[in-house]
């Protein structure tokens, strides 16, 4: 139960110093929205054509803002000695790395809501209301997916050179997976909405938001050990 | 502190690289001249021998790798660490070697170079996440922390090769349906092309036990000589302060 707390307090945390500091919202906000618009470019003005990539258009700009928010999420505590004096207290370092996952998710779950309507209206694509909760489902746990290889493997960059470089080199491979799955649902649900397709992707996709979460939390502790 | 006798070459590893030069030599004649033309794919077939042997060992030594890093994880031992990197050079090599082999497969049986076939993209993500645990030792000075690092690393690309290829595989594929089906469900393949195969996947096993006991050899120089360095710098330190 308090390490329960604790994880709560950390994420808690998380959202207090960003809501003062608002760093982190405006640039992934305004650089995904950007990404997508840069996408709607390069894709011309084939109608028929952008209303295909919406999904795809979708996560991309959702990935690449992701990696900017979790690569920021450390910085703050690793300034002034913060980590050191978090990782005194007495909880299991796997309460600290669920704490920072459960901030990054639940933003990148409210970036991704706010970011598939401008999505759909940018691309054309066609929605039905019915579609809407299999496409936030499918947000929830295609950023939670995310989150957690982001976070982890943000931890693990923290403190080296060229972080900002190499975070997604490293991550981008391990979430293919993800983003496939992730992509593949939306696709399925909007347009003729197939809900039934979407929902076994969905299943899949939680499958494997489930691996992840298990392996990363099992050997977090080694990530932050000094 | 110089040359011990057990620095010497030991004669096992002359046996096992001519064993495995040997290995190569009876694999690449049965495949390029014993093994009878497949019925579909003709004389092209021969290439199959060598990149289906070569793909097994690049996952292999990549498990091998991840497995060494878990036992450095619990045990702390740098031998662990040596062996982890040991392996990962070899499985960053074979899988080099896999997308080669499989581009110059699928050049004429599928007519492109590159599908983004199921086996063929999780080699590739494989590659890259092998590439990212070398950039990262790279950045990392203190060997502890080093070996952890990509320890930890590794074990994530460990769990996520079955994820990334249940997802490449259901994404689309094109990659013509597997001869040997570990399932359970038979062999369909010629059995003197299948003897063949498996000659061909122990030539390429014994490659890899080869360069790994070459790597390791070096790895182990490499972390005395560190150590010695160290000791070295320790007493010069200590100078310093007796002559103050």
């Amino acid at each position: 139960m308090t390490d329960l707390k604790a994880l709560l307090a950390i994420a808690g945390k998380d959202f207090r110093s960003e809501a003062r500091s608002r760093a982190a919202t405006v640039a992934t906000v305004f650089f995904s929205s950007v990404t997508l618009v840069i996408l709607a470019f390069a894709l011309g003005r084939d109608a028929e054509l952008m209303r295909g990539a919406m999904p795809g258009a979708l996560w991309v700009a959702l990935a690449f803002s992701g990696v900017i928010s979790a690569a920021q999420s450390w910085q703050g505590d690793l300034q002034e000695g913060a980590l050191d004096q978090l990782l005194t207290l007495p909880f299991p370092r796997a309460a600290l790395f669920l704490g920072k996952l459960l901030a990054n998710w639940l933003s990148m779950t409210l970036l991704g809501a706010l970011l598939l309507p401008v999505a759909v209206a940018f691309f054309g694509a066609d929605v039905a209301a019915a579609a809407v909760p299999t496409l936030l489902v499918t947000i929830a746990l295609g950023t939670l997916g995310f989150a957690v290889i982001a976070t982890f493997y943000a931890a693990l960059t923290a403190n080296l050179q060229a972080r900002e470089s190499l975070l997604p080199v490293l991550m981008f491979p391990v979430v293919v997976p993800i983003l496939l799955a992730a992509v593949r649902a939306t696709e399925a649900a909007v347009g003729s909405g197939d809900i039934a397709l979407a929902r076994s992707w969905i299943e899949l996709l939680a499958g494997f938001d489930l691996v992840y979460l298990v392996v990363t939390s099992a050997i977090f502790h080694v990530v932050v050990e000094e | 502190m110089t040359h011990a006798p057990s620095e010497r070459r030991p004669a096992w590893l002359n046996v096992l690289a001519a064993l495995a030069v040997l290995g190569l030599a009876a694999g690449a004649w049965t495949g390029l001249v014993t093994s009878p033309p497949d019925v579909n794919q003709g004389e092209l077939i021969r290439i199959m021998y060598a990149h289906v042997s070569v793909a097994w060992i690049s996952f292999l030594a990549t498990g091998v790798a991840a497995i060494a890093g878990m036992i450095f994880l619990w045990r702390g031992a740098r031998l662990a660490d040596v062996v982890s990197v040991a392996a990962a050079e070899a499985a960053l090599l074979f899988g080099a070697l896999t997308i080669i082999g499989g581009m110059t497969y699928s050049r004429p049986t599928l007519n492109t170079f590159w599908t983004w076939d199921a086996k063929l993209t999780l080699t590739a993500l494989m590659v890259a996440l092998l590439v990212g645990v070398f950039v990262v030792r790279g950045l990392i000075d203190d060997p502890q922390r080093r070996g952890r690092v990509s320890a930890v690393i590794l074990i994530v690309v460990l769990a996520s090769l079955p994820l990334n290829y249940l997802a490449a595989e259901w994404f689309r594929t094109l990659h013509p349906a597997k001869a040997i089906d570990l399932t359970g469900g038979g062999v369909t393949m010629d059995p003197i092309m299948l003897q063949i195969l498996l000659l061909n996947v122990v030539a390429a096993a014994l490659i890899f036990g080869w360069l790994m006991a070459e790597r390791i050899r070096i790895g182990l120089r490499e972390a005395r000589a560190l150590e010695a360095r160290e000791a070295r710098e320790r007493d010069r330190e200590d100078e310093v302060v007796r002559v103050r």
